[in-house]
């Protein structure tokens, strides 16, 4: 009897291979122009596709639309939006919307659909942070007042990752069930599988050029499967799987913004600890001549070859290819001579002849923290220390959990990663306010020029004035001056994708590689 | 009317006995499993989270902890959680955002094909093989057998998966490479044989894990069997060859492979996190891994509460199996529970 259950069985599973594997090749089989398009990006929002919890922060939201939108160039234009104000003072944001989005089940956008959502993501406790907004009130059918409780430039990032919800139509059950005014509707979702969405043709804006679009949640392993056997036509892969070519696929290089740096401890050891008991100070790491030796003797492009593999591009700061970055702030790397003639010119000198500086009897070393288990970070630490042993630093590199992390950040220096579409994380990095404050501004750095610069950028009214700002931090906290992290490398994101899909130009992604690049997925198109 | 209320006394005892038991593992395991969830080294709100956690200020982390409850102090946390449980509420998934029972309704209707699928496949090949390496004791046969088992026990299951997702999905292409059902096909529309043709590779790697242990305990117990008397005396009246080792070794043998076969749900749950992680098949292994990464303490320990009943329940029905197999054993149950 067991053994014709076990036939039985081995039966069945058989002919259900046989079966799929002759359903698996159904698209590529048939002529003329896919209008299916599937996508092996990761990315699943367990939770549901509530943007009031946290859904699309990044990316498109799919389902709904958002107010403003950033274009290929990271510059903020109107979606939902016709025009946005913001009062003399910074407190009041004033949103005109148009009038002719619907909802997909046929209601009208209104403002007090914007003016719900926003309050809603201001009280949900879920992964978006709208804590600055003190309240949203429709002011008529198509304007909404965002009124805040302080001056804040970077909330224009809510506007442009906050997707519009429908009052009518929000309850228990939006996350699984969305309704939005986005490019896209609802059609499936099979938890931890796939999440299938149909076309919006009531959109209000550019129609995408796919009827469905298929996001398949696998592995990475199991992704690069499925590029491998033509079952998706887009996989993000980690770079280390991304080897060698693939037939009837492109290799794809998103450059980001996803970028690794070194954190200097800024203050010296005085034997003073935080309020929680963490020690602060590094002897080594606060004085400046040191942090620009070091920013100055790597050589970052050696970094990207031989630790990243290529994939990747040298760091001159915190926010490489954005709008509002320094190219002014950049210095000339790779130049270990230089860095030794400034470590003399500051009194460092190979006096015993060890190999390693030392002034006033303090030794020319520290450990580099980063986290176990990392391996990019790992890599990165190994080759800095390599790198700066010839200028006579030396550098231990240690891996360690984040709770090591934490409570070490502020006395030895640490490999951080960073990166973000949204300035408020650049005023967090440098600002004496954020000092301490979660992973912010771990190494306790505190300019007043450059605090004056970053609160004015945060002030500012006009987005103009504010890049001015953001700019002219970078120049006081940058490499060539203050010198406060030793910048090292942007990751690129690399995806696998149909030779015959036009992705457009790409933006610089965020740190968080996948979702990001559905940012333009609506102008996504197949050439052949 | 004496006789059947002498024998059901006994009964009625065990099964008081057992749900007794059944009541401390519970509350035992409900503790420590939070005790070791509260104590975890891992931020719930970094992992709620994930990699946005830079652009997240103080304020809003609390308005986080407070949806969560994070701010309550910890046996507080446990006995509000266990007041509802006695209520029959399970609390709420946070990175599910829906009821736990929901939750562990829904993947566990996933697993139960995934596991059960690999429960036979273990049992019934691993109790085939393990008779023909018993019987053919000493021969090639034998050896290979007992080869393949230590290789197999020494197998890891992830890796068991990864190289059968090559071969078979990518190299044969022959079966799918991930998800339970078929990609971007509307739900109404997948057959019966679409969801074996996705079970199938799964469930072979999740089959791996129990066949070993089976396999080397049937052939020992084949082995002992037939060095016992009674085939001495089978083999002296003229038995021989197949109709031998069904008449005299198969029932004797099977005690050993079915108790393992029951006392392994543990263990084959514990392989369903790694095969389901690998294939992209949405269970209750891959609820749980993401339930442990994002901290998610309710639905942690509805699963943890789920698979000791699970594990139980599957001991119990051994014992029973085991009994009616081998009405030895049933005088050393009722002994041991009086």
């Amino acid at each position: 009897m067991p053994g014709s259950a076990w036939w039985r069985a081995v039966a069945v599973a058989a002919v259900g291979v046989a079966v799929a594997s002759c359903s698996g090749e159904g698209r590529r089989a048939s002529a003329g122009t896919p209008t299916e398009l599937r996508l092996a990006i990761g990315g699943e929002s367990e939770e549901g596709y509530d943007p009031t919890l946290g859904w699309g922060r990044y990316g498109s939201p799919l389902f709904q639309s958002t107010l403003l939108t950033r274009d290929a160039d990271l510059q903020v234009v109107n979606d939902l939006a016709t025009r946005h104000e913001v009062s003399p003072d910074g407190l009041v944001w004033t949103v005109d919307i148009r009038t002719d989005a619907k909802f997909t089940d046929g209601e009208p956008v209104t403002a007090r659909d914007v003016a719900y959502t926003f309050t809603a993501a201001a009280k949900s406790g879920g992964s978006t942070d709208v804590t600055v907004l003190r309240e949203a009130v429709a002011v008529d059918d198509d304007t909404v007042e965002l009124r805040l409780t302080k001056p804040q430039s970077t909330f224009v990032n809510r506007l442009v990752s906050l997707g519009i919800v429908p009052e009518h139509a929000h309850g228990p059950d939006y996350a699984r069930k969305p309704v939005g005014s986005g490019p896209f509707v609802f059609e499936q979702w099979d938890e931890g599988q796939q999440l299938i969405v149909r076309r919006n043709d009531a959109y209000y804006g550019a129609k995408p050029a796919f009827e469905r679009v298929v996001f398949v949640f696998t592995g990475e392993d199991a992704s690069l499967a499925a590029a491998r056997s033509g079952q998706v036509d887009v996989a993000a892969l980690p770079p280390s799987l991304a080897t060698g070519e693939l037939p009837g696929l492109r290799l794809t290089r998103v450059e980001s913004v996803d970028n690794r740096g070194i954190a200097f401890p800024f203050e010296p050891d005085e034997g003073r600890r935080t309020a929680e008991g963490r020690p602060i100070g590094n002897d080594v790491t606060s004085d400046r001549a040191v942090r620009r030796a070091v920013n100055v003797a790597l050589d970052r492009q050696a970094l990207v070859d031989g630790v990243l593999n290529g994939y990747g591009r040298p760091a001159t700061g915190p926010v490489d290819g954005l709008p509002w970055n320094e190219p002014a702030a950049a210095i000339t790397d790779k130049d270990p001579e230089g860095a030794k003639r400034a470590l003399e010119a500051a009194g460092w000198v190979d006096a015993d002849g060890d190999g390693v500086r030392e002034r006033g009897g303090t030794e020319a070393e520290f450990p580099l923290l980063y986290p176990a288990g990392d391996s990019v970070r790992q890599g990165l630490a190994l080759a800095v220390a390599d790198m700066l042993k010839p200028i006579g630093i030396a550098v231990t590199p240690k891996g360690e959990s984040w709770d090591v992390i934490r409570t070490r950040m502020h006395a030895d220096p640490v490999l951080f990663g960073w990166g973000s579409h949204d300035a408020t994380e650049m005023f967090n990095l440098y600002s004496s306010a954020q000092a301490g404050v979660e992973l912010w501004n771990p190494a306790l750095y505190r300019n007043a020029v450059v605090d004056g610069e970053l609160d004015a950028a945060m002030a500012a009214v006009d987005p103009g004035r504010a890049g001015e700002h953001w700019k002219a931090a970078q120049r006081q906290f940058g490499p060539g001056a203050d010198a406060a992290w030793a910048w090292l490398v942007n990751l690129d994101h690399v995806y696998y994708a149909d030779a015959c899909l036009d992705l457009g130009r790409l933006q610089v992604e965020p740190h968080g590689h996948g979702w990001p690049i559905t940012q333009g997925i609506a102008g996504w198109k197949w050439t052949c | 009317m004496l006789t059947a209320g002498s024998a059901a006394r006994p009964v009625v005892a065990a099964v008081v006995a057992r749900t007794a038991r059944l009541v401390l593992l519970l509350t035992a395991v409900a503790v420590a499993s939070f005790v070791l969830m509260v104590n975890s080294p891992v931020d719930p709100v970094a992992a709620y989270v994930g990699a946005d956690v830079a652009s997240l200020g103080p304020a809003q982390r609390a308005l986080i902890a407070q949806r969560w409850g994070l701010d309550d102090p910890a046996h507080e946390r446990f006995l509000s959680w266990f007041g509802n449980l006695l209520g029959g509420d399970f609390g709420f998934s946070l990175t599910f955002n829906r009821p736990v029972l929901e939750v562990i309704g829904d993947k566990f209707l996933a697993s139960l094909a995934l596991m059960a699928l690999a429960w036979l496949l273990s049992g019934v090949l691993g109790f085939g093989l393990g008779l023909v390496a018993g019987v053919r004791r000493g021969w090639f046969a034998d050896r290979a057998i007992t080869w393949l088992s230590y290789a197999l026990a020494s197998a890891p299951t992830f890796w068991v998966g990864l190289l059968l997702l090559y071969v078979f999905a990518v190299s044969l292409n022959w079966a799918p490479v991930c998800c339970a059902v078929p990609i971007g096909v509307p739900a109404d529309e997948v057959g019966l044989g679409d969801r074996l043709a996705h079970l199938a590779l799964p469930a072979i790697t999740l089959s791996v894990v129990g066949i070993a242990p089976v396999v080397l305990h049937t052939r020992q117990a084949v082995v002992d069997a037939l060095a016992s008397d009674h085939v001495a005396f089978a083999r002296a009246q003229g038995e021989r060859g197949v109709g031998l080792v069904l008449h005299r070794v198969v029932r004797n043998a099977a005690a050993p492979a079915l108790l393992l076969q029951f006392g392994s749900l543990g263990e084959l749950f514990g392989g369903s996190v790694l095969a389901e992680q690998v294939f992209s098949y949405p269970g209750l292994g891959a609820a749980t891994t993401t339930a442990a990464l994002g901290q998610d303490v309710p639905l942690l320990l509805g699963i943890a509460l789920f698979t000791t009943v699970l594990v139980f329940a599957g001991n119990l029905v051994g014992d029973r199996v085991h009994a009616l197999l081998d009405p030895r054993s049933r005088l050393v149950d009722l002994r041991g529970t009086r």
